[in-house]
């Protein structure tokens, strides 16, 4: 009977553990994953980049984002604003897009090429071909943000601002004001913030 | 006389009537359901309300592919269950933009029910507000019983028997 009852608990459990798979998300503190920092991404300038390369002197800002998700649109402007400012300050950026094109072709490439000239970006935008990079840093949905220090020691995770849909409305620059907490020695004013997003399209484990 | 007055008295109680129905449903167009725009704690008040032995609270979106995979099973799940005391709160997190596609989309699926919208900018507090553990990954599914309690959380695609063994769980034991 108990044996029952505490299989029936585990099986009611199960969908609570599935729900903890963001709790495996990295965290304020956790270090850049050993296991992907020196995975090479084809960037859309047709160069090969890890995580180790775009290292900046003053920290990393890692962006996961996509082409295809509203939220990323709604956001895209300012997360080019934030990512050119970012770079020019000595903080390496990079932007990883872990989605499978398959699932969606508007996560192509050539998609990617197009979005990151149009947008202006001039930090790296890198196809993660494997989504490894994602699973490594528990990323769920795009976008998202993880900003570490020159240590490689997590400060900020989370959303860029606290408003996607009006930029005129924003009242937090959650990630702006962690990289200007970082430049001047002060400890990061909120250090997880959280957003809605859309799922991250992962690739079959093969 | 009296006639005159029972007609006023109609013509009240169906303007106090359209009154209230135009404030619970400002989204909703002819022969549509309302799509009312809710915060965090609007939509726990009506959680709170004590109408139901469960309510099975969904957040989606119509760009959101797992959630437009997940969603037949949970209007399956409301049409088995209604009887015994079961509701489905969907409620969109799609841009006020989308609006249109949401409503065809709901159309399709054959809801015929109110339903929500996010209606709360901040998406890091209304996230908080529902559960301090969900990433803001879509979709995202809570199970509250009569009182208002939490009981489940599932974050990502779900199916009708995950979501069926957690209402049946909370009907089974509704004070654990």
């Amino acid at each position: 009977m108990r044996q029952r009852a505490l299989a029936w608990a585990m099986f009611l459990a199960l969908p609570l553990m599935v729900g903890a798979q963001s709790m495996s998300k990295l965290k304020p503190g956790d270090t850049i994953p050993a296991s992907v920092k020196d995975i090479k991404m084809l960037s859309v300038t047709g160069h090969q980049l890890s995580i180790a390369d775009v290292k900046g002197p003053k920290g990393t800002l890692v962006i996961f984002s996509c082409n295809s998700c509203p939220w990323v649109k709604a956001w895209e402007t300012r997360i080019a604003e934030v990512g050119n400012w970012a770079q020019k300050q000595g903080i390496g950026v990079i932007m990883i897009n872990p989605n499978d094109p398959a699932k969606n072709p508007e996560d192509s490439y050539e998609v990617m090429q197009q979005r990151a000239k149009e947008r202006g970006f001039e930090f790296p935008y890198v196809v993660d071909a494997t989504s490894d990079v994602a699973r490594a840093f528990g990323a769920t949905h795009t976008p998202e943000f993880f900003l570490f220090d020159a240590k490689g020691t997590l400060i900020y995770t989370g959303a860029l601002d606290d408003n996607a849909r009006n930029p005129e409305a924003v009242k937090e620059r959650y990630v702006k004001n962690a990289i200007e907490a970082l430049l001047a020695g002060r400890p990061v004013p909120v250090a997880q913030t959280r957003s809605i997003g859309c799922t991250i399209k992962f690739r079959e484990k093969i | 006389m009296r006639r005159v007055i029972g007609f006023i008295g109609f013509a009240l109680i169906a303007s106090t009537l359209g009154n209230v129905r135009s404030e619970q449903a400002p989204r909703s167009e002819r022969g549509a359901a309302p799509i009312i725009p809710v915060t965090a704690q609007e939509l726990l008040t009506r959680v709170r309300d004590g109408k139901a032995q469960v309510t099975v609270v969904n957040l989606w979106a119509t760009f959101c592919q797992p959630c437009v995979e997940e969603f037949p099973d949970l209007v399956r799940l409301e049409k088995t269950y209604r009887d015994k005391g079961v509701r489905v709160f969907f409620v969109s997190v799609d841009f006020d933009s989308e609006l249109p596609a949401v409503r065809r989309f709901l159309q399709k699926q054959g809801v015929t029910y109110p339903t929500f919208l996010k209606a709360q900018d901040d998406d890091n507090a209304f996230i908080t507000a529902l559960h301090p553990e969900w990433s803001g990954a879509l979709p995202a599914t809570f199970i509250y019983d009569a009182r208002g309690r939490l009981r489940h959380f599932h974050e990502g695609k779900g199916d009708f028997a995950l979501f069926e063994r957690l209402v049946q769980d909370v009907l089974q034991h509704p004070n654990p």
